[in-house]
């Protein structure tokens, strides 16, 4: 993966938290890893496409979302309901967005898809055959991971999907 | 959900499983779902970026993805290794592939991302204030169920200011026609 991808994210996240909910993210140690990802209690899943390709991965636990949402709402959640659900899934889609801007000002113009919430511990998420490298976070209010499996990706979107499959032949 | 871009999907999952897979899948019942999808064994994601946005995805058991991959490549699967995956991730590639052919033939154009693969029954997806159109298709292999939470982002906004813009303009003429 371009280590220029890497930087977008972590400036937009800090900026991003920061202004929506007051609170200072530090930076761990980055990973590299090939395996699937085990899923954390909360996962916001977005898609990059365009010079850059791929997802990017929001994973807290629900202490850290509902301390992140009950922040940036200005009102106390007790569960993960559908409003910190929302708010949460904004986060990411605001951090991305934020990291997008970025990215395509270094050249490297990207579109991004709606956020996906996946809730529930221990599922696996496979990247296939891009790695994933991990930035964690600590922060007041938690641990936040990004996991960014990205890479670089063509202008013209031609790839193998658009060719028409042919039939299965008879043996 | 407007039925022109559900259609490329359809006929794209109809198309793909059957050239893949060798026999037409049965399309089951439509139905419409706005609670979150709790997942099967083996969730492909596929995010829809465009003129159509949203996600696809399409659900299976472990059984019927190893059956499937199996056909695909020619070779038994007893584990859902990552030869597997990667086989399950390009059939839903191929699968979004195609009907985003089909979505500019009808005017609309959209690229996919790259497929993302969730390993896991029991967890929950939500699409948050996408409604999801939920189809499923029966094969010999199992039951493929995909989930369609798409919609057209740019040209609903568009008709939505158009039609106020309209109304404004419509209500002085009333008044003076009375």
């Amino acid at each position: 993966m371009n280590v220029k991808f890497l930087n977008p994210f972590i400036e937009a996240a800090c900026e991003v938290i920061m202004t929506e909910t007051g609170i200072t993210l530090h930076r761990g140690d980055l990973g590299l890893e090939k395996t699937p990802y085990i899923t954390n209690d909360i996962t916001v899943i977005i898609a990059l496409v365009g010079m850059v390709s791929g997802n990017v991965l929001y994973s807290l636990s629900n202490e850290t979302a509902i301390a992140l949402a009950s922040h940036m709402l200005g009102e106390k959640f007790e569960a993960f309901d559908n409003l910190a659900q929302s708010g949460i899934a904004e986060l990411g889609n605001v951090i991305t967005g934020r990291a997008s801007v970025k990215l395509a000002s270094a050249g490297y113009e990207a579109n991004m898809s709606p956020p996906t919430l996946l809730v529930g511990k221990g599922s696996l998420i496979s990247t296939l055959d891009r790695p994933r490298l991990i930035v964690p976070f600590t922060s007041d209010a938690g641990p936040l991971t990004i996991h960014l499996a990205l890479r670089d990706g063509i202008t013209t979107p031609i790839s193998a999907a658009h060719i028409p499959v042919p039939n299965r032949p008879e043996i | 959900m407007n039925v022109k871009i559900l259609n490329p999907f359809l006929e794209a999952a109809a198309e793909v499983l059957k050239a893949e897979i060798g026999a037409a899948p049965i399309r089951g019942a439509l139905s419409l779902q706005k609670s979150a999808l709790t997942t099967d064994n083996v969730t492909v994601l596929i995010s829809i970026i465009g003129e159509i946005q949203g996600v696809v995805l399409y659900g299976m058991s472990k059984a019927t993805s190893l059956a499937i991959v199996a056909r695909i490549l020619g070779q038994e699967f007893t584990e859902f290794d990552n030869l597997a995956q990667s086989g399950i991730g390009e059939l839903g590639n191929v699968i979004s592939g195609n009907a985003t052919v089909n979505l500019s033939k009808a005017g609309y154009n959209a690229t996919i991302s790259p497929p993302t693969l969730i390993i896991g029954d029991g967890a929950k997806i939500s699409t948050l204030d996408f409604l999801r159109v939920v189809v499923p298709f029966d094969t010999e292999m199992g039951r493929i169920v995909v989930h369609l939470a798409i919609r057209e982002l740019e040209k609903d906004s568009q008709v939505t200011i158009g039609a106020l813009v309209a109304s404004a303009r419509v209500s002085p003429n009333s008044q003076l026609d009375l």
